[in-house]
């Protein structure tokens, strides 16, 4: 089974992200890599450099600024392969996110790909984009939403669209929070927000305006919001 | 700025340099090296550089080459100091050359075919992936060379949020990878609204608020106006650009009639309209001609032909407020602004009486759209004035004191409660 590991991190928390966490950090991705456990990953620049994207009444509205105006907000992801959910949280519990924030883990639905990521290409950006419900729009309407995989097939054609997935319902989904040395494991999603996130894409682009291009076509961009953020790679400063 | 100290003329020079070739040499520097920081600091040690050196050295030919050869200069030393920005240098490098064979230093033209460096400045900083605010900050700082300082005044924050917000804003283009570059063409009818709303909004700030520093909120206008008519001339394509710049051109040119000598408001009503500037009117007038021949009708270009409409009557009495009346109907169906219906009200007030206008306003107000605006009981205030129900009117003033802001609002209100109040007793 494949589970994602999303970070968010807690601004209240900040001091806890010390240099013995980061140097944690890099020993927690490299045992997940050697264990073969690890598919993928990345951190994201902060939440200020995060862009949605949606379509309402046919007109395309890009806004500055995250999905959902919470305290905690999304910092990176794991991408991990598992026996079990269990086995998701303990490596969740060993995280430092989980000390300076939370760690939401999701399942995938058993029909994701387990591919790891292209190596970077040249003068390209990648986004992750967060594919996220708005709950100002009637649920009723998702029995009208057009099927995504036109949409997957033109753009992991194009070469924009590296990997994506749908994710299993935010009720399922396990949050490790690590506090005092102890993990305090919940049900349900970090954001106690009526948005939240039900599925993601990794996207490599030449600029925002390419990125923002890719979201318009989604066609939850119509029924719920599209949050686009950079990539954060280790090496750049 | 420094305060200039060579002759007047120099000075002038300088200044009339720094209007007209600041938003272009940083554009060319950012485009150059990618670098904002590095752009407006170049900008300003360059036109640091004229200051001292022009009252000496005299007035150069081109003022503006000079300038931009000091300014891509210091951005080459700057950047030899920092081994890891080759690439920059060598791309300023060969700027210069091209310009030494005398080569016109002009970039190639984008997609949308428009070559002038400044146009995708503006919609960098106009870019819907920033907040509003950053925008207008961004849009004053970069392209007109405001100081942080004087953009804070201006907005009435403090200096080190201003420097914060634009520190922000640049931090986003940088890391969201927001482009450098003029939209293609087919995205351009999504993407031009938004950076004339940038511009607009400068415009008002500068044009309506009545509070603080008055010769900055003057600034705020002339920067709007300069932008907008660089926008109009790139995009002959796009008739609501040339529709907003003869919108602020009808508007200031009421400047000065807008406000009397103890800087209290004066109303469009008892303007003394021979002190509107005829010249600026026909020059927006002309405008509006060419932006409504393109048969594409935007809300500039209808807020336009309403601000042509007062300009074009010699006497308040000679206002065509039937034709007013039915731009507001057409402004409002675009639009769907409960602020347009407001002001429709006031025009069929005018056309039909007060007592149409009366019940479009209860209509608005019944919505519930316009609570806590003064302007909607001010509105319903004047409108029972002239019914002749002058305790309602007072009550209606008081509500509207109440909730208005700025002095030269007030002192008018207060004014207009005291007459209905002498009425009604």
């Amino acid at each position: 089974m494949r589970y994602l590991l999303i970070y968010a991190s807690d601004p209240d928390l900040a001091a806890q992200w010390s240099d013995e966490a980061e140097a944690e950090v890099f020993s927690w991705i490299e045992e997940t890599i050697r264990s073969g456990v690890n598919l993928q990953g990345t951190r994201l620049r902060p939440a200020a450099d995060a862009t949605t994207v949606k379509i309402r009444d046919g007109a395309l509205i890009i806004t500055d600024g995250p999905f959902a105006e919470t305290k905690e907000q999304v910092a990176g992801y794991d991408l991990l392969e598992c026996a079990s959910l269990d086995e998701a949280v303990r490596w969740a519990e060993r995280n430092p996110h989980a000390w300076a924030g939370a760690v939401e883990v999701r399942a995938l639905p058993d029909r994701a790909p387990a591919v790891p990521l292209p190596a970077p290409a040249k003068d390209k950006i990648r986004y992750v984009m967060l594919v996220c419900t708005d709950p100002s729009v009637d649920p009723r309407e998702f029995d009208r939403v057009d099927p995504v995989d036109p949409w997957v097939t033109e753009m992991d054609g194009r070469g924009a669209r590296l990997y994506g997935s749908e994710l299993e319902p935010p009720g399922s989904a396990r949050t490790v929070r690590v506090r005092e040395k102890h993990a305090i494991v919940t049900d349900g999603p970090f954001a106690e927000t009526k948005e939240q996130i039900a599925g993601f894409d990794v996207l490599e682009c030449t600029d925002l305006d390419d990125a923002i291009e890719i979201a318009r076509g989604h066609p939850m961009a119509r029924l719920g919001v599209l949050e686009v953020r950079p990539f954060w790679p280790f090496e750049s400063e | 700025m420094t305060e200039p100290g060579g002759q007047p003329a120099v000075e002038a020079a300088v200044a009339g340099a720094f209007r007209e070739e600041w938003g272009r040499i940083t554009a060319a520097l950012i485009h150059r090296t990618g670098d904002w920081d590095l752009a407006e600091e170049c900008a300003q040690d360059a036109f640091a550089q004229a200051l001292r050196r022009w009252p000496r050295d005299g007035v150069p030919d081109r003022p503006g080459a000079w300038l931009m050869t000091v300014a891509r200069n210091g951005a080459i030393d700057r950047l030899r100091r920092d081994s890891t920005y080759r690439a920059k240098v060598e791309e300023l490098a060969a700027m210069a050359a091209r310009e030494a064979e005398g080569d016109t230093p002009e970039p190639a033209a984008d997609e949308s075919g428009v070559t002038d460096e400044r146009l995708r400045l503006i919609f960098t900083c106009c870019h819907p992936a920033l907040a509003m605010e950053a925008r207008v900050a961004l849009t004053l700082r970069t392209l007109t060379g405001l100081s942080t300082a004087e953009i804070a005044r201006a907005f009435l924050v403090p200096e080190a949020t201003m420097a914060k917000r634009l520190v922000r804003a640049k931090r986003k283009i940088s890391n969201a990878r927001i482009p450098y570059r003029v939209p293609r063409a087919s995205a351009l009818p999504e993407r031009v609204p938004g950076v004339l709303a940038v511009l607009y909004l400068v415009f008002n700030e500068g044009y309506s608020a009545s509070t603080g520093d008055d010769l900055i909120r003057r600034e705020l206008c002339d920067r709007a106006v300069a932008l907008t008519q660089v926008l109009a001339e790139l995009l002959p394509a796009e008739p609501e650009a040339k529709g907003l710049l003869a919108l602020m051109l009808f508007h200031r040119a009421r400047q000065a009639a807008r406000v009397d000598d103890r800087g209290d408001l004066v109303t469009l009503e008892h303007q003394d309209r021979t002190r509107w500037d005829q010249a600026q009117i026909g020059v927006a007038r002309r405008h509006l001609e060419e932006a409504v021949a393109a048969k594409r009708p935007g809300q500039y270009q209808v807020q336009a032909a309403i601000a042509g409409c007062h300009a074009a009557a010699q006497t308040a009495r000679a206002t065509d407020w039937a034709r007013i009346a039915r731009l507001y109907q057409h402004l409002a169906d675009m639009t769907g602004s409960p602020v347009v219906e407001l002001n429709r009200a006031v025009a069929v007030a005018m056309a039909d009486g007060p007592a149409a206008g009366l019940a479009l306003l209860q209509r608005l107000a019944d919505s519930g759209a316009l609570a806590g605006y003064y302007l909607l009981p001010a509105t319903r205030a004047d409108f029972l004035r002239r019914l002749g129900r002058p305790e309602e009117a007072a009550s209606a003033y008081q509500e509207a004191l109440d909730l208005a802001a700025t002095g030269p609002e007030r002192r008018f209100l207060r004014a207009r409660l005291e007459e209905a109040r002498s009425q009604s007793a």
